[in-house]
Formats: structure tokens, C-alpha cells, sequence
């Protein structure tokens, strides 16, 4: 059985309505880490609130509530749900009682009030002006500092108002989701099939972890699991786009302080990755490979080794290159107590992966709730206490060389057999699953009927730690900023979808 | 310390990928080629039905079947490849790049097999050549319209010691107001149209502008989305398209050299 199984689901547990529901407790005693929340439509189209919670047992608990009216805010009490209370009421209209300043969230000003895209028709939406209006931080000698959405380097959107006093940042607000595509509305009609295009493009850079989890939602709903060899692959595949992902990071971080050749260094190290993917697989970037039931074709055993040599040269040499960044005495100035994130700040806001892991939250979805082919393997999940970017990069680097060995391993003892099973899509389908992704938990939950999808969510691990970022800046100087972001490495498309 | 630093530079082999085995290079890309002798009907019926963004469809010309392939919207997923029984393959080079709207069509007439949009010079830049397009440097302003960041990642591959556009006097800069060509990716989401009419208004005159991406050329898996105005040329006039889901290093400078070299030809 697959381990993302979700028990099954309490109707109307609490009374949302009225009085706070009581949120679930970790083993700990604290109140447990907040996976998601979002909405969906029951078969009669009445509203339903989903709240996931990861209460440290094997499976995440999920609570289901139908709408009438609206819901009480667990913002104030849980502040990592403040997000998601903004888009659970920019999607489906459901009123927010108790949250303070309930503005817009995934919709700007061009978005006319009252139009809720999961419920109501969206054909023709008009144009409209509203108004947004900044935080103002007052008081005397501040400034404020406008940039984007469109910024200075080859990145994505999104929107950035610093208010500063001299260089030091008092305040940063977040102004996100330029790059809103209507995504999870996408999803509602398509073919089960067809969602795994979709779900690839959520993120570019980490589209095989969005295309496995969504397939794993779709084996959950079906009630099986994908071949072993199947989850091997899927775990290569895995594993390599956490590699690339965090070679290009330290690389990133490098040209943020201006160290060029461990930049250049990382982006070669990173193409002879991508060009060995694609000798391997016919992608760079491992793009059309999975799909719900296993993978859509069986890679040869042969060039699965040859790929996992050049995983291990580059790795090597990836290594190597991190004894000479972390080394120099210039870049241990730079990223030594910038943008510290504290432990209970990390905590409260539910932030997940490498930012959890450098700020002490021992957080990892492959050993906490394993999945695929991660229960055969053995793997240590390096956490640190410090929370700055130089936590961040070492955690990254030890997480780089992890792995490369599971790559190692994985494919020295691939299973063999087929790598597809045939799933049985016709009538009721309800599933979820969480992912690693290299940027943290991933989580998709997905509801259909006969072949097609009513409804999926996808939990992005940027837009849980988007909202952490800020704190990490303040007090920080202004010029830190690049770096800070950059060691936070989220993705604007994942977050906004 | 710094020596060490230099020396490790040093020791490093040259790795740059000579001109002529980028232009029309599209490994790792997964764009279909047609196998013209392949096609039956039958085929063509399967590869309408297997393709999610409808890249492919039949058209009746005086009564004849046409098979029509938009790479604009094709996004490389490869599906179309089994079912084809060898009439669809991954292309082993791809001519498609920097050309306008109309050439990123291709038709093949169904009953006498033979493919009747004429195919595309193959790309060749001798070395004086590239001088002569550039004649001094093309500044490049990479403009993103709400693209899911597999363009971007690619894009920036473009600097690395393997592609290393510098070569061609072709740089990035931070500035549209610094710029002759904006790169842009992605569907142009609702809430990025205004951002993206502003960056074009601030390039200078004569400018050039790319679409980039399935999404860039036709809005992709993302056309008809509520929260999508549509592809780049819905809200800025395009010169250049250069398709794939993303395309690749290789596609992206063959693209960028031949709509310089149409812009010169003009």
C-alpha cells in the first residue's frame, strides 16, 4: 500500500462555524506543522474547506468541513495558514471570519471583485482597477524601495517593497503571483492522463518532483503502486533534479557575491548533468517520463550506468568546489549571519526543506513518510541550527552528495521487470501524496469521476516559504538581499501557479 | 588562496560547443519529425488523437486530407512517437527556430505523401558571418511573462563555459532601456500584461522581440486559461519564434542567429 494513504475523511469533525476548531497536536505537544489548506466542490457544488496536518504519524491527517457562510481564521493561532486563508477566499468566496486585512492574494488589480474562479464561470472575466495599497512602514528617515516584477537578471516575477532606513531593511512586503496561470482550474475536466503535462509545468526547474507526486496522487486514488523498477527510475530521477537544482543554487549564490569562477564552475557542472540526462532519457530535464501508473517508457539498464558515472564525476567535482567556496574567506563573510531565519519563525510559518533543515526544523518527506523506493534506501537528513545562508548552502552541499550516492546506488541494483501498470480510472477517485521536492514538501490531493479530475491541489513548497523570506531580510542591509533570496531559492511559477 | 583559485581555472579543458554543432542541434529537445513515407491516414487519425495540445490536426484542402504539425504548440512530450509506428521520431535536427508565425506550420498532403510547406534553409553562420549580423554586440533583455521557469533555466545555460553566447558579442542586460531584443517567455498571464507592454515600450527603437517556448509561441498547456491573456504576440508584436517545451541551448542560439540574419536580410 502506498504510505500516503489518507485515512479516511471526518465530515464535519469540528464546528468551523463557530467556535475554533481544535487544531491537531504533534507527538510534541505543540500544535502539529500545517501541510495545506484549500477548498473543493462537493458533488452537489456546495464548498468545502480541507485542512491537512502533519501530526508526526505515518499519514497526514486531513479534515474535511462543508461551507455554509464562512470559516473562522487559524491565522492568528497558526500563522503558516495565512496564505492559504487569502487564496482559499480569492478561489472559492469563502469568507475569512477573523482575519485581519482579508485583501486579494493570487489576483491583482486587474481582477474585478466578487468573480471567484472556482465556482463561477470564467469565460470573459472583465477588466477591472481595484485598488492595492502597501504596508506603510512611517516614522522619521524611512524610505521605501520599489523592485520588480520585472527584475534585473534571467529570473521570474514578482514584486518586492522594502521599506529602509538607510540600507537596513525594516520592513520587506511580498508581492507575488504575477505568474498566476489559473493552474489548479486547468486541472478541473482534464483527463487523469492528461494532468501530468500540467502538473510538469508548474514548476520548470522541478518539474519531475511535480509529475511523480502527481502520478503518486493518481496510484493512491487507484489504490496501487507503481513497479519496483518504476520507483527506482523515479527515485534516479529524483535524485538528480535535487542535484542540479542544488549545484545551480551554490553556483547562484556565488554570482550573488560576486565569486565568478564557483559560478561558472557550477553552471558547467550542471550542463554535463543535463547533457548526461539527456543521453540517458531524451530530456534535460526528465520532462514526459513519469506518468500515473509507473513511467510512460522503460529507460535501458545500460545507459542508466553510464548516466550514474557522469553522476558521480560531477559530483566529485561538485565537491571539490565546495571545499574551495566554503574556504574562502571572502564568501564566509558574505553568508555567515545573512538572513537568519529563526528556529520558531521557521517553525510558526511551517517552512519545509533545505530552509526547514538550516534552521533546525528536522523535516524530510523521504524518511519521514516514504515513498516509492525510498524505503530500501538509507540516508542521513543533515539539519543545522544557525538559519543564515551559509546554513543553507552547507545543507544543500551535504544534500548534493546524498544524493549522488542514492543515484549510485539505485541504479547498481535496479530491479527489473515492467515499469507500467494499468490503472482503473472509472468511477470515484480520491488521492494524495507529498514529494521531496529539491525545494521541500510537495502535495498533491486529487479528486475524479470516470477518467476525469474535478479538482487538484497542488501544496507548493514555495508558497510555504515565501512568507518566511521577509523575516529572514529584516535588519539585514539591502545589498544582502540578492543573496538571502537567492539561498531561499523558491520558485515565483510554483508559488503562484 | 587566489592562486588556487586561478590555477583550478587554468587546468580547466576548453569546453565550448563549436558553432556548427549548435545550429540545428535539438538534442534533449523531443520534437517530432515526421517520417513522410510512414504517414498512412490511419497514422495521421492517431497522432490528432495522442497529442494534448492539439499540435497536430487534419485539415481537407480540394477535398484532400492534410495532416498539419504547429510546432508553435507542440510541446515535446513525445507521445505522438509510439503510436505513429515509426511515421512520428524524435528529430535528430531541428530548422524550426527565430522564423515568423507562418513557417512553424508544416503540411503534408495524406494522399501522395509528400510534404508541401517548403522546409527551411538549414542553418549555417560561417564565422565572418556572425560579425557581419552583429556587426557590434546584441544586448538581450530576458522578459518573463509568467513562464513556469524551464525557459529560464535554459536560457541561462546560455552563459555557461559549454554555450557561452559571449562568443557571438550577445549579452544579457538588467535594463529593457539597455536592450535591442526582448526574449520573452511563458503565456502572458493577466497579471503580467501591463509589465510586459511596459518593458516593450522601454526598449529602444529598432528592437526585436522573441517568443520563447511553447508558451511564448501559443500559450501551451496554458492557452484558454482564465488567468492567461494568451502567447507573447497577443500583447506585443513578435518578430521571432523559437518553440519547444523548453527548447534547448542549441535551439535557442539558432533561433537568436536567424532572426538576425532575416532582420539583416530584410
Amino acid at each position: 500500500m502506498n504510505a500516503n494513504t489518507p485515512a479516511p475523511i471526518p465530515t464535519a469533525e469540528g464546528d468551523l462555524q463557530g467556535a475554533m476548531f481544535a487544531l491537531p497536536q504533534a507527538k510534541d505537544g505543540c500544535v502539529a506543522r500545517l501541510v495545506t489548506i484549500f477548498g473543493s466542490l462537493d458533488a452537489s457544488r456546495k464548498r468545502r474547506v480541507h485542512y491537512v496536518f502533519d501530526v508526526g504519524a505515518e499519514h497526514y491527517r486531513e479534515m474535511m468541513f462543508p461551507v455554509e457562510g464562512s470559516v473562522r481564521s487559524i491565522a492568528l493561532k497558526l500563522p503558516a495558514a495565512s496564505w492559504y486563508e487569502r487564496e482559499l477566499h480569492d478561489q472559492y468566496g469563502v469568507e475569512i471570519a477573523g482575519y485581519p486585512n482579508l485583501r486579494p492574494l493570487i489576483f491583482h488589480e486587474n481582477w474585478p471583485d466578487g468573480v471567484y474562479p472556482m465556482v463561477d464561470a470564467v469565460e470573459g472575466v472583465p477588466w477591472s482597477n481595484r485598488q492595492y495599497h502597501f504596508l506603510e512602514v512611517q516614522g522619521e528617515g524611512i524610505g521605501e524601495v520599489a523592485v520588480g516584477p520585472v527584475h534585473a537578471g534571467i529570473i521570474e516575477p514578482g514584486h518586492f517593497r522594502f521599506s529602509v532606513v538607510g540600507d537596513t531593511v525594516l520592513h520587506l512586503e511580498l508581492r507575488h503571483f504575477y505568474t498566476h496561470k489559473g493552474t489548479e482550474k486547468l486541472f478541473e475536466g482534464s483527463f487523469v492522463n492528461a494532468g501530468t503535462m500540467i502538473a510538469e509545468s508548474v514548476s520548470g526547474d522541478n518539474c519531475f518532483a511535480h509529475a511523480v507526486a502527481y502520478s503518486q496522487a493518481v496510484e493512491n486514488a487507484c489504490r496501487v503502486d507503481a513497479p519496483p523498477r518504476a520507483s527506482a527510475i523515479r527515485l534516479i530521477g529524483l535524485e538528480f533534479e535535487r542535484l542540479v537544482c542544488h549545484i545551480s543554487d551554490v553556483g547562484g549564490l556565488c554570482t550573488d557575491v560576486g565569486f565568478s569562477v564557483g559560478a561558472a564552475s557550477a553552471t558547467r557542472i550542471k550542463e554535463s548533468l543535463l547533457q548526461a540526462s539527456s543521453r540517458c532519457c531524451g530530456t534535460r530535464y526528465w520532462r514526459g517520463i513519469a506518468v500515473p501508473g509507473g513511467l510512460r517508457f522503460d529507460l535501458d539498464s545500460r545507459k542508466i550506468l553510464e548516466f550514474s558515472q557522469a553522476v558521480s564525476v560531477a559530483a566529485r567535482q561538485f565537491s571539490d568546489l565546495a571545499q574551495l567556496i566554503l574556504n574562502t574567506p571572502s564568501i564566509q563573510n558574505r553568508f555567515e549571519t545573512a538572513g537568519i531565519l529563526p528556529r520558531d519563525m521557521a517553525r510558526d510559518l511551517a517552512v519545509v526543506g533545505p530552509v526547514a533543515r538550516a534552521s533546525g526544523i528536522d523535516l524530510d518527506v523521504r524518511r519521514d513518510h516514504p515513498y516509492g523506493h525510498y524505503d530500501s534506501v538509507q540516508f542521513e537528513v543533515p539539519v543545522t541550527h544557525y538559519g543564515d545562508v551559509m546554513a543553507r548552502a552547507r545543507i544543500r552541499i551535504e544534500e548534493a552528495a546524498t544524493s549522488a550516492r542514492l543515484i549510485q546506488e539505485t541504479a547498481n541494483a535496479l530491479p527489473s521487470g515492467s515499469v507500467l501498470v494499468p490503472l482503473e480510472l472509472l468511477g470515484e477517485l480520491h488521492g494524495s501524496s507529498a514529494v521531496e521536492s529539491p525545494r521541500g514538501e510537495l502535495y498533491y490531493w486529487l479528486e475524479g469521476h470516470d477518467e476525469r479530475l474535478t479538482r487538484c491541489h497542488i501544496k507548493s513548497p514555495s508558497f510555504q516559504n515565501w512568507p518566511a523570506m521577509p523575516f529572514a531580510v529584516a535588519d539585514n542591509i539591502i545589498a544582502d538581499f540578492p543573496l538571502i533570496n537567492k539561498s531561499f531559492n523558491l520558485s515565483y511559477s510554483g508559488c503562484d501557479r | 588562496m587566489i592562486f588556487e583559485v586561478i590555477e583550478r581555472s587554468l587546468r580547466q579543458p576548453n569546453r565550448v560547443i563549436p558553432v556548427k554543432a549548435l545550429l540545428g542541434n535539438c538534442d534533449g529537445s523531443r520534437m517530432p519529425e515526421v517520417i513522410v513515407a510512414q504517414l498512412t491516414p490511419a497514422i495521421a487519425q492517431r497522432l490528432v488523437e495522442v497529442c494534448p495540445t492539439a499540435a497536430f490536426r487534419i485539415e481537407e484542402h480540394d477535398r484532400r486530407p492534410r495532416l498539419r504539425l504547429s510546432y508553435g504548440e507542440c510541446i515535446g512530450c513525445g507521445r505522438c512517437f509510439e503510436p505513429s509506428k515509426g511515421g512520428v521520431v524524435a528529430a535528430k535536427s531541428f530548422y524550426w527556430c527565430g522564423h515568423a508565425k507562418d513557417r512553424l506550420v508544416r503540411v503534408w498532403d495524406l494522399d501522395s505523401r509528400t510534404e508541401i510547406t517548403p522546409l527551411p534553409a538549414e542553418p549555417k553562420v560561417a564565422r565572418g558571418q556572425i560579425h557581419s549580423l552583429l556587426g557590434r554586440a546584441l544586448n538581450i533583455r530576458q522578459l518573463d511573462a509568467g513562464s513556469c521557469n524551464g525557459c529560464e533555466a535554459e536560457i541561462s545555460a546560455l552563459t555557461n563555459p559549454y554555450y557561452d553566447l559571449e562568443r557571438f558579442g550577445i549579452h544579457f542586460v538588467a535594463s529593457p532601456k539597455h536592450a535591442d531584443m526582448l526574449l520573452v517567455t511563458g503565456p502572458v498571464t493577466r497579471n503580467m500584461a501591463d509589465a510586459v507592454k511596459t518593458t516593450y515600450e522601454a526598449v529602444p527603437s529598432p528592437k526585436l522581440v522573441v517568443a520563447v517556448g511553447a508558451c511564448g509561441c501559443s500559450g501551451g498547456i496554458f492557452a484558454g486559461s482564465h488567468a492567461v491573456v494568451g502567447a507573447v504576440d497577443a500583447v506585443i508584436p513578435v518578430d521571432g519564434y523559437i518553440p519547444g517545451c523548453p527548447p534547448t541551448p542549441a535551439m535557442l542560439i539558432t533561433g537568436i542567429l536567424e532572426v538576425l540574419r532575416r532582420r539583416i536580410a530584410k
